[in-house]
């Protein structure tokens, strides 16, 4: 049963991938200019574009660009930048681990707050401490990052100069450092989630602590502390999942802003500059790459949520 | 030592002075503008926040600049100026440092310079790569090519054109013949020796190249005389030939790269520069190492180089004071108010360069498409922008709003009849208008940023007070930048013209390069004034220097009355540094004379060094 339904998933993976990539290609192509205005500029006569559309091979039908960038896809190149003439895996192999990162970091901050926060206010709703959490995490949910990280620098990098403004080390370079460098843009990216994730926890924990079930395990005299983590806790995580797994998307346009705002060499500076510059086969191999790793992540999501309730496999 | 020429003025018939066509003298001023820096995205009102001269950061028309040598371009601009925001003046950069120490000594070194340790400079932007003939430098782009290449020649603190890596660069008696003798014994970062065939290979290949050709139009080909000189013809008299190799034609590169170039691969540095190529990882850093077999003795006093691109002007800031960078470029007139007198921190701006021609912000109309082909309606549009208002608003109230191409001070300023703003008049023209045509209509367009889109707001509202029908059309830089080349637009906001000479701008107003709306023109704004064309031809050629100075007038006071351009103001770059850092402004060239010290953006990095 499971592993139909993971093959299942799989299909649907290998089919909204190739969709993906049709669709971003095609849409690439349908932004006003290309590429020859970027590289020529005001040479962009008639002659110098015919020249260079021809090196480049958009000269040809958009049909057959596709199939030649798909073929090279599948024999493992995503093509070079019509600028830099770096390679496009080259370009997203230096920034995609950043975003990942950035982006792990960022979940860990905020499952680390918003779960024993939940935790702690959903066995008393509506005092003072859940009143509190609750107002503030509201708060929270109207401050972007790019609100927040110009706050975050003023406070804790020029005033107590204890994190850097801008920049980190490579995580290959110096493990403590990177870490020590990646905590203010990954808390920039967290307080969303965090506010998202504890409001999500606590209303579900507090459904669940109604349930007849944790009536029993406390009739056993189980400690609270148990009847939580290991009655309540579980089966209120699926909402939370849920909402983790539909996040990674706009934590993605996230991470992008932040690494913006903190100078942190990412994909998404890279697609940015391409999009500006018509550089089409880093966009399509950079979206593509996004594309799939949001729905390999999706994936991976419905699998955890086979495992926390079987019921889903079964359809 | 010096470039020589016959079209000096002040030198008439002295071969060994500079050249300076229609400079004044040598004790005026400042500088003019490197050429060939070309700028994206806006600066003018302050740098975009994602991306600044580049939106950002990048580097479009640059193409042009290593063109035309004049700058290019986009986005806009606004008023800048930042009058009165600096204390003293040095070589027409306005240098301030905090505390008490002497305002003129801002970023010259006065200690003994100290050799060793390494410097971190944060840029606004970032390259697309260091391949003269197919890559677009802006300011970044000339900041990384000072620290692995070399110019052929720099400009001098005095505006004049001085041989760098070039010996000598000497015309015929017509100025039709340029001959460049390089300095022997010069190798490259490969070992390889600098000779006049690798740089007749540098020639061949940026004339080939559609980039950077059109910046050799002027040049009808170039000859081998002997191993160390060449010889470009060029197509007529050329008095400003010099200049052109102050742009990024004239930065010498190894034979390697063209090599690597042709084989579709990126092109790793290989220069005469300070520095020596050691890692770039774009949008993060780019890092350079002691070049210890540099032909200038002595130097660099520095044993590494980092820059680091921050596109956001006040992360860049903050970097800054938490002491990660020791120097940051700002195209942000905020940032002069923000460091300007503030203990700890160096200041200096090009906020009084009065030579050439400094980067301009303005609002470009487009002369052959209705309702701004008519004349009536280009005046009132004028009339009816406040540019004082626009500097106060967006400008910290530091800006002086400009009347023409050249500042007072400049020796080409000259006052103009250009319209001052009186909104009376401007209704006067638009009922004049709106009874044959109706009520003028005209989109105002701009690239997409927070910014210069409250810009545009403020523009359109000055408008529609004398009767406009404005819309906006806010776009990416792409499509900004085909519709300027095309022709296809109204009104767009603007940042073009630094030059070292008016005469690399040449193309941009030139009446042979103008094309009907839908073809290409690079007389972008469309404006067909045969006087233009007729006095920017004289000068080229002109060997007198008034004569000269004269006909740039002329062009300024032409576009003052034809109106093509809607003056805000110049653009305000700035560099800011901690007192550790030393003489990123004071540059001596190898005539022991000094060069501009900060050139929109770029500065030079050999003789930089770091207190202990």
């Amino acid at each position: 049963m499971l592993a139909t339904y993971l093959l299942k998933r799989l299909v649907q993976l290998i089919a909204v991938s190739f969709l993906i990539s049709v669709i971003v290609f095609m849409l690439v192509h349908l932004l006003p200019g290309d590429p020859s205005v970027t590289i020529l500029g005001p040479n962009d006569t008639p002659q110098n574009r015919a020249i260079l559309l021809h090196q480049l091979g958009l000269n040809k039908p958009l049909v057959q660009q596709y199939a030649t960038w798909l073929g090279q896809v599948f024999h493992g190149s995503l093509g070079q930048s019509y600028l830099t003439h770096q390679q496009v895996t080259q370009i997203i192999g230096q920034g995609a681990p950043v975003d990942v990162e950035l982006i792990v970091l960022s979940q860990l901050i905020a499952f680390a707050v918003a779960i024993p926060l939940a935790l702690v206010t959903s066995r008393r709703p509506n005092r003072a401490v859940d009143r509190t959490a609750t107002t503030t995490t509201f708060g929270l949910l109207a401050l972007p990052p790019f609100v927040l990280a110009p706050i975050l620098v003023a406070v804790f990098a020029v005033g107590l100069g204890w994190f850097p403004a801008t920049g980190t080390v490579p995580i290959s370079q110096n493990l403590a450092t990177n870490l020590h460098d990646m905590i203010l843009p990954s808390l920039a990216l967290a307080v969303g989630s965090i506010a998202v994730y504890y409001r999500l926890l606590r209303s579900d924990l507090i459904a669940t602590l109604q349930e007849d079930f944790i009536t029993s395990a406390r009739a056993k005299g189980l400690h609270p502390r148990r009847v939580m983590l290991r009655h309540a806790l579980r089966p209120s995580t699926f909402s939370l999942l849920a909402a983790a797994g539909v996040n990674i998307g706009s934590l993605l346009a996230g991470a992008f802003i932040v690494e913006s705002l903190f100078a942190i060499n990412g994909i998404g500076l890279a697609l940015v500059d391409a999009v500006e510059q018509r550089d089409y086969l880093v966009v399509q191999g950079i979206a593509l790459v996004i594309a799939v790793a949001y729905v390999v992540i999706q994936f991976v999501v419905d699998f955890i949520f086979t495992v926390v309730d079987p019921r889903v496999a079964r359809g | 030592m010096h470039v020589q020429g016959t079209g000096d003025p002040v030198s008439s018939g002295d071969r060994a002075a500079a050249v300076r066509p229609g400079e004044a003298d040598r004790s005026g001023a400042p500088a003019p503008v490197v050429p060939g820096t070309f700028h994206q995205g806006w600066t003018g009102l302050g740098e975009s926040m994602g991306r600044s001269d580049g939106l950002s950061r990048r580097k479009f028309l640059s193409s042009s600049a290593a063109a035309a040598g004049g700058a290019a371009l986009i986005g806009v601009g606004g008023p800048v100026a930042l009058a009165g925001c600096a204390s003293s003046t040095s070589s027409g950069s306005s240098a301030t440092s905090g505390g008490a120490a002497s305002a003129a000594s801002a970023g010259v070194g006065t200690g003994t310079p100290r050799r060793g340790g390494s410097a971190i400079l944060a840029t606004t932007s970032e390259i697309d790569g260091f391949y003269p003939p197919s890559n677009h430098w802006d300011a970044t782009g000339f900041l990384y090519a000072n620290t692995v290449f070399d110019p052929l020649v720099a400009v001098g603190a005095d505006g004049s054109a001085q041989p760098y890596l070039a010996e000598s660069v000497t015309p015929n008696p017509d100025n039709t013949v340029w001959t460049v003798r390089l300095r022997p014994g010069v190798t490259f970062s490969d070992g390889s020796a600098l000779t006049s065939s690798v740089l007749k290979a540098n020639f061949d290949a940026l004339k080939a190249s559609p980039l950077t050709g059109i910046a050799l139009q002027i040049v009808e080909k170039a000859a081998i005389v002997d191993p160390l000189s060449v010889a470009f013809t060029c197509t007529g008299p050329n008095v400003a030939f010099p200049y052109y190799l102050t742009s990024q034609v004239g930065y010498v590169f190894g034979t390697a790269m063209i090599d690597a170039a042709s084989g579709s691969g990126p092109a790793t540095p290989v220069g005469t520069g300070p520095f020596v190529y050691s890692s770039w990882q774009p949008n993060d850093h780019f890092t350079a190492t002691r070049n210890p077999h540099y032909w200038r003795p002595g130097y660099p006093y520095l044993d590494a180089i980092t820059f680091r691109p921050i596109a956001d002007t006040t992360q860049r800031e903050s970097t800054l004071k938490t002491g990660a960078v020791d120097l940051i470029y700002s195209a942000d007139p905020n940032t002069v108010d923000h460091f300007n007198g503030v203990s700890g921190y160096q200041v200096v701006t090009n906020l009084h360069d009065t030579v050439g021609e400094p980067d301009m912000d303005f609002v470009m109309l487009n002369c052959a498409k209705p309702p701004t082909d008519d004349l009536r309606v280009r005046q009132a549009l004028a009339h009816g922008l406040d540019a004082t208002a626009l500097a106060k608003l967006f400008g910290g109230g530091l800006e002086q709003p400009a009347t023409g191409l050249f500042p007072p001070g400049s020796p080409y300023y000259s006052p103009t009849t250009y319209p001052t703003f009186d909104q009376a008049a401007a209704r006067s023209l638009v009922h004049q208008y709106a009874a044959q045509h109706g009520t003028p209509s005209v989109q105002l367009g701009t690239v997409t940023d927070p910014r210069l889109s409250r810009v545009v707001q403020a523009i359109q509202q000055m408008w529609q007070q004398v009767g406009f029908d404005v819309s906006l059309q806010i776009i990416d830089q792409a499509s900004f930048i085909t519709n300027a080349i095309t022709g296809d637009f109204q009104a767009y906001t603007f940042e073009q013209f630094s030059a070292a000479d008016p005469d690399l701008n040449y193309v941009w107003w030139s009446t042979t390069t103008i094309a009907a709306p839908g073809k290409i023109g690079l007389n972008f704004a469309r404006n067909a004034d045969p006087q233009i064309e007729q006095a920017m031809v004289a000068a080229r050629g002109e060997t007198n220097r008034a004569a000269r100075i004269a006909d740039y007038q002329k062009v300024n006071e032409r576009f003052a009355v034809d109106l093509p351009y809607l003056w805000l103001g110049r653009t305000v770059w700035s560099e800011v540094s901690n007192q550790r850092l030393q003489n990123f402004a004071g540059m001596v060239l190898p005539d022991g004379t000094r060069a501009k010290p900060f050139d929109n953006g770029v500065s030079f990095t050999a003789q930089m060094w770091m207190a202990g």
